[in-house]
């Protein structure tokens, strides 16, 4: 009994240690929580005309992913909803230079299910409670707390901002009427059910909201990452992500 | 190297209040549950302990949900809540009673352990001299098992200090306002350029947890001295 018992932890123990490498053809892919849907819908499409190529995705703000990454987490690719973090990978020397390219670009809009009428920035002084993504880690919240602090209204919605965790939590609170509003993506907006998009925020408020993508340097000479970093910049993914409300141009 | 900034040092005292208050107000309902299940028999008692141990085992993140979808502006506690114009969502207040759902299995388990120990004699002479069960209640088993009360009790107060998963979800992430420790150090967390403001919030959290689990053991010692004098 007992001798089996040991066995069985020994073949238990030789299972968790040999599984640990990363399998061939596996890519793991750090993603911005904004980019779920499209990357979801293209790593599917890329599977079924690739076989043997299986993704692990990992979604989340970006700045958490760039700290993963830096911690040694397995990632072959890298695609942020702002520059500040791939700067700062590519300041470690983590991300390689060369394959940096510009995946899409998005718009910041105001969302929620209010009654009230919320048309501009100036509105946003009538309303209780109005999400936006904490500012230390989550881009979409920087660019609304940038566009805030430009349309000189800080001091008003001081009180108001509830932070959440990503855009996406940002986008739930609206959906569910906890919060008047939201700052998030135009491509978020356009997924809310409840949640309606009441005013694109001016470009001229907040610096253009860029999508950069590059494979980690240990990646860089992965044929099989380079060649999904191509298919990433082709016409098939260039409609998804049109399909979906990015900006390309 | 420790480094604190004002914003660091409103979520310390932020979590001190939210623990504490949580923990004086389960304390109650905590001692009334866990004598209905020691000393009474009644219809559904298995359901009773299932549900007050439920949060033991759910992921905290199910019970923030849930506790959002119940005292959110379409629950139907929300909406009751609404009327009278009391809102918890967002406030500190749903910090205090996420931190109760999920510390209230810990200080019932506690209380039950203490009253469990007490010796039924001594209940059935109070009663036989002519005692009230209320007068029972307060005069026997409450200092009788007044140790399970305090171990369960700073047991509760250091799980309140760590409470994150269903905190963030019903508290939102609000510095000054409803950022206790724990969120505080995720939000550092999650930007990799404030790794030493983490790191000094978590020394402090680590301080605070070893300072109420010493308080506990002195406490319950002493108690455990006088039980034998």
């Amino acid at each position: 009994m007992l001798q089996s018992i040991r066995r069985s932890a020994i073949l238990l123990l030789l299972f968790l240690l040999t599984s640990a490498p990363a399998m061939a053809g596996e890519l793991n892919l750090s993603v911005a929580a904004s980019m779920k849907e499209v990357i979801n819908e293209l790593t599917g499409n890329y599977e079924k005309t690739h076989p043997g190529i299986t993704f692990v995705k990992n979604f989340g703000a970006s700045g958490a992913l760039a700290g993963q990454i830096e911690n040694g987490a397995p990632a072959d690719l890298f695609i942020a909803a702002n520059s500040e973090w791939m700067d700062y990978l590519k300041g470690k020397n983590l991300v390689d230079r060369k394959s940096k390219k510009t995946f899409a670009y998005n718009t910041l809009v105001f969302a929620g299910s209010t009654g009230k009428k919320v048309t501009s920035m100036r509105d946003l002084v009538k309303l209780d409670k109005i999400a936006i993504g904490s500012p230390k880690s989550v881009p979409a919240g920087e660019y609304a707390t940038t566009a805030i602090r430009n349309a000189g209204l800080e001091q008003q919605v001081q009180g108001k901002l509830v932070m959440a965790k990503d855009v996406r939590e940002c986008l739930m609170y609206a959906e569910l009427g906890e919060v008047d509003g939201s700052f998030v993506y135009r491509t978020d907006a356009l997924q809310g059910k409840k949640a309606k998009l009441l005013f694109t925020v001016p470009q001229k408020l907040y610096p253009r909201v860029v999508y950069p993508m590059a494979l980690t340097v240990k990646a860089a000479t992965n044929r099989e990452a380079q060649s999904f970093h191509a298919y990433l910049q082709g016409s098939e993914a260039k409609s998804v992500l049109k399909k979906y409300g990015f900006v390309l141009k | 190297m420790l480094s604190l900034t004002a914003e660091d040092i409103q979520a310390i005292l932020l979590s001190l209040k939210v623990a504490l208050t949580a923990t004086l107000l389960a304390l109650p309902l905590g001692f009334a549950t866990a004598w209905l299940m020691v000393f009474r028999s009644f219809r559904g008692k298995v359901l009773l302990e299932v549900l007050v141990n439920l949060p033991l085992t759910l992921p905290p993140v199910v019970i923030g949900y849930f506790l959002l979808l119940l005292l959110g502006k379409n629950g139907w506690a929300g909406r009751f809540l609404d009327a009278w114009g009391i809102h918890f969502i967002f406030t500190w207040k749903a910090a205090v009673i996420a931190s109760a759902t999920v510390g209230f299995p810990l200080l019932v388990r506690s209380v039950r352990l203490g009253m469990e120990s007490i010796d039924r004699q001594l209940i059935e002479t109070s009663r036989s001299l002519g005692a009230r069960w209320f007068d029972t209640l307060i005069t026997v088993v409450l200092p009788l098992s007044i140790r399970g009360i305090l171990a369960g009790s700073s047991l509760m107060f250091a799980r309140s200090l760590g409470e994150f998963g269903a905190t963030i979800i019903v508290a939102g992430n609000i510095p000054g306002i409803t950022q206790t420790i724990p969120l505080a150090i995720y939000d550092y967390a999650s930007s990799p350029s404030s790794t030493m403001m983490a790191l000094s919030l978590c020394l402090v959290a680590v301080v605070i947890s070893v300072l109420v689990l010493f308080v506990h053991e002195v406490l319950s010692r002493n108690i455990e001295k006088q039980e034998a004098a």
